[in-house]
Parts: C-alpha cells; sequence; structure tokens
C-alpha cells in the first residue's frame, strides 16, 4: 500500500512518467470541463434554463454569494481562482467512491501545488488591486518591526493550507483502506460516506480561506465599496 | 509521504489550466447567461410596463369614443323619433286623406248604386204597374191602359190649352207619340180632342219604343207627357226621401 499516489506510475508519454495524481488530475478536469461545456454549450437568454443549467447557475452563484459574503463584494476573478479551487477539491474527494479513483487531493504534492498557488494568488492578487508598492507596504503594517512575521505569517499560510487538506484526504482514504482490510463490509462503506462529507468540507475549507487570504490582501484598497 | 516537485509544477499548471478551462466553459456561459436572462427579464418588464401603459392608453381612447359614440347615438335616437314621429304625422295625414277620397269614392259609388237602383225600380215598378194597371182595367172595365191614359191626357189639354196655343206659335201640327202604336179608336179620339181645341192643327201619330209607356203631345216648341216616367217622379221623390232617412239613421249608428 502506497501512502501517496505520486509514486503510482501509470504509464509513460515521451518518457515522462504520469503518475497517479497527474492521470486522476486529468480525469478531473476533463469531468469537469465537459460537463460545463455540454451544459452551457447552447445557453440563450430567451430560453428558460433546463435543471442541469439550473444546477450549475445554483452552483455557481453560490460560491460566488459566498465569495461576497467574505470579500464584501463581487470579484469575478477571485470567483475564477477560489470557485476553481472549491470545484477541483470537492469533485476529486466525492471522486473517492468510485473504484479505483485515486482522488489527487491524496497527494502532498497536490495540496502544495494548491497552497503554492494560493500564496501565489495573494500578492498577484495585492498586486494587481493595491499597486506593486501598496500591496509591499502592508508587511510594514503596522511597523516595520512586522515585516518578519508578516512574512511568516504569510508562508505558514499556504502550509498550514497544503496539510490541512492533505492530511484530512489522505487520513480518510487511508483509514477506509485499514478498515477494508480488517472488516472488509460494513466499516468500509461508513468511512466513504464520512469521507465525502470531510471531503465537501475541506474543499469548503479549503475554498474559503484562499479566499479570505486574497481579499484580505485586497481589501483595503477597495473598503466596501461594491458591497452596497 | 514526500513532495513531488515535479508533480506539484505539473499540478499548478494543470490547475491554471482548469481555471482557464472553468473560466471558458463555465463561469463566463453561466454568469453572461444570468445577466443577459436578467437584461431580457427587465427588458421584458419594461415593455410590459409599456404594453400595460400603452393598454391605458388605448383603454382611455376607446373609454372616450364609447362615450362620444353613446352621445351620438343618443342624439341620432333623438333625431330618429323626431323623423319617426313627423313621418307618423305624413302618414296619418295620408292615411285620412286616403280615407277622405275612399269615402267619397264610396258615396259616389252608392249614389250610382242608388241611381241604378232606382232605374231599375223605375223599370221594375213601371212594368208592374202598367202590367196591374191593364190588367185591371180590362178585367174590371174591359177598357185598355192606352185608351185611358188618351182620356186622361185629352182631360188635361184644355185646361192648358191657352199655354199650349202660345208656346206653339204658328206650328202647323200635332205629334202625338207613344211606346206602342195607338189603336184606332184611341187615335180617333185623341184626335177629335185636338180637333177641338186646335182646330187648324193637323194630328199625326208615331210610336216610340225608347219612349216610356204612355203619350207626349208636341205641338211647335211646346210639349206635353202624360207617361208612366212622369208618373213614377212622385215614387222617385218618395224613395229618395226613404233612401236618405235610412242613411241618416245608419250613419248615426255607425258613430255610436
Amino acid at each position: 500500500m502506497t501512502l501517496s499516489p505520486d509514486q503510482n506510475i501509470l504509464f509513460e508519454i515521451w518518457g515522462i512518467a504520469i503518475n497517479a495524481t497527474v492521470f486522476f488530475t486529468w480525469v478531473v478536469m476533463a469531468l469537469l470541463t465537459l460537463a460545463a461545456a455540454f451544459i452551457t454549450r447552447n445557453l440563450r437568454p430567451d430560453v428558460p434554463p433546463g435543471r442541469w443549467r439550473t444546477t450549475l447557475e445554483v452552483i455557481v452563484l453560490g460560491i460566488q454569494s459566498q465569495i461576497e459574503e467574505v470579500s464584501g463584494r463581487r470579484e469575478d476573478h477571485l470567483l475564477y481562482f477560489a470557485g476553481t479551487l472549491f470545484l477541483f477539491v470537492a469533485v476529486s474527494n466525492l471522486l473517492l467512491v468510485v473504484p479505483g479513483f485515486e482522488p489527487p487531493t491524496a497527494s502532498l504534492s497536490t495540496t502544495t501545488a494548491l497552497a503554492l498557488s494560493v500564496l501565489i494568488a495573494v500578492p498577484l492578487f495585492g498586486i494587481t488591486s493595491r499597486g506593486l508598492g501598496g500591496y509591499l507596504k502592508t508587511y510594514l503594517e503596522p511597523t516595520f518591526v512586522m515585516l518578519p512575521f508578516n512574512i511568516i505569517s504569510e508562508a505558514s499560510r499556504g502550509i498550514s493550507l497544503a496539510i490541512r487538506l492533505y492530511g484530512n484526504i489522505m487520513s480518510g482514504a487511508v483509514i477506509a483502506a485499514i478498515l477494508l482490510s480488517i472488516v472488509p463490509f460494513f466499516f468500509p462503506v461508513v468511512m466513504d460516506v464520512l469521507g465525502l462529507l470531510t471531503g465537501l468540507i475541506q474543499a469548503y475549507i479549503f475554498a474559503i480561506l484562499a479566499t479570505v487570504y486574497i481579499s484580505s490582501a485586497t481589501a483595503s484598497s477597495q473598503p466596501k465599496k461594491d458591497t452596497q | 509521504m514526500s513532495v513531488d516537485w515535479i508533480t506539484v509544477a505539473a499540478q499548478i499548471v494543470n490547475f491554471l489550466v482548469l481555471v482557464w478551462l472553468l473560466k471558458r466553459f463555465l463561469y463566463r456561459p453561466i454568469l453572461d447567461g444570468i445577466d443577459a436572462r436578467e437584461q431580457e427579464i427587465t427588458q421584458r418588464m419594461q415593455e410590459a410596463v409599456h404594453a400595460r401603459e400603452e393598454a391605458e392608453t388605448r383603454e382611455q381612447e376607446y373609454q372616450d369614443q364609447i362615450e362620444s359614440l353613446n352621445l351620438k347615438q343618443a342624439d341620432m335616437t333623438e333625431t330618429i323619433r323626431k323623423e319617426a314621429e313627423k313621418q307618423r304625422d305624413v302618414l296619418l295625414a295620408e292615411a285620412r286623406e286616403r280615407l277622405e277620397r275612399e269615402r267619397a269614392s264610396w258615396s259616389i259609388h252608392l249614389d250610382e248604386e242608388k241611381r241604378k237602383y232606382t232605374s231599375r225600380l223605375h223599370r221594375v215598378g213601371a212594368s208592374a204597374i202598367l202590367a196591374l194597371t191593364g190588367k185591371a182595367l180590362t178585367d174590371l172595365a174591359d177598357e185598355t191602359l192606352e185608351e185611358r191614359m188618351v182620356q186622361s191626357l185629352a182631360r188635361r189639354i184644355e185646361p192648358m190649352a191657352s199655354d199650349l196655343r202660345r208656346a206653339a206659335g204658328q206650328a202647323a201640327e200635332a205629334v202625338v207619340t207613344s211606346h206602342a202604336p195607338l189603336s184606332q179608336a184611341g187615335q180617333d179620339a185623341m184626335e177629335s180632342k185636338l180637333q177641338e181645341v186646335f182646330p187648324d192643327l193637323s194630328v199625326r201619330f208615331e210610336a216610340n219604343d225608347e219612349q216610356s209607356h204612355g203619350l207626349i203631345l208636341r205641338i211647335g216648341g211646346a210639349q206635353l207627357a202624360w207617361t208612366v216616367e212622369t208618373y213614377l217622379d212622385g215614387l222617385d221623390k218618395m224613395i229618395d226621401a226613404q233612401l236618405s232617412s235610412r242613411e241618416g239613421s245608419g250613419a248615426q249608428s255607425d258613430e255610436q
């Protein structure tokens, strides 16, 4: 039994080894993209939305409203980023119940990549919003003495995000595997159901934390301007 | 547990690609669709508001038109009523006039009928009188009506002799006409009577079947008639008086 799907090499393309993490990430990407493209292929304002389109609208508007509640304004770029984080993590975790599927989020590499993405996105959003000088100035607040602590704080955010997501998903998968070997039938099912719940909660927490971090980096430049 | 940094880099790329893909195929279509739908709904609501305002305007116009039409209708009704009254008066006048004409026509017709009746009564009465009188004279007195009429006429000549002589002027002939040829005895009696009054006159007898029964004496411009027709003149007057009294009582009963 391997603890990380990174070590599970499935095939090679032009000499590049494709492990389970990357492969199942592609599967999730393909699934999300194809489903979205199929449902939204014929959107017209004069045609009433169908049930699948309505479902997508509920999901997107739900994410948007959560972001608005956190950041206090509607920001489409933040929606693309945080929404994709949520959908990717949630779908990956929900596909845990599919036999043979190894969730990419159970890989520390994936969670590290996502955490790094958030870590990079925070200054990018901040610089985009405040400008480079304005963003760097936040590291000196309230005084320049706080500069090292602010840097440590920013780094610890990414690390904590990565470890939080990895630990929860990986532990759920490992516990399910152990219980499957000990008590073959009943407990694995219960753990899988629990894993679905915790997977969704982790996706929500991950996306919300990313939104909080990014919106905190951009908040002071547009104080409650769009919230009204 | 270790971090494969190549995988980390691949996952970062994968994540960024997924962000772009979902932006392209999920977020933008959905958000644009929602915005377009909101815009469509707003537009339709505005159109509905405009349509409602237009409908209210049209309703007001139609209400005004209906009120105008009602007023026109009332005017037309009044005009038609007056026209109908006028037409009724005209028709009543025409009816009265026609009734008067028919009444006059009926009166003429009645007079004509009366005249025909009188004429028929004349003929029937004359025939009956002649028949009865002739038969009575023949049966009871062994005489004919013509002879008695000759005698009667002869009696009337003498009282009127001066008038007849004055009217006759220079006439040299007296003409006696009858419906049927007089008997020889009648001619002789008549001729002898005339010779007594007018000794210079010659007497000629003629028969005229268009003349009523009796005798007519013509001397120049003078004429003395003793016929059934003159006799019946009195009967005519009596019948006229009778018919007039009947008409009067009939008219009174109609009025009642």
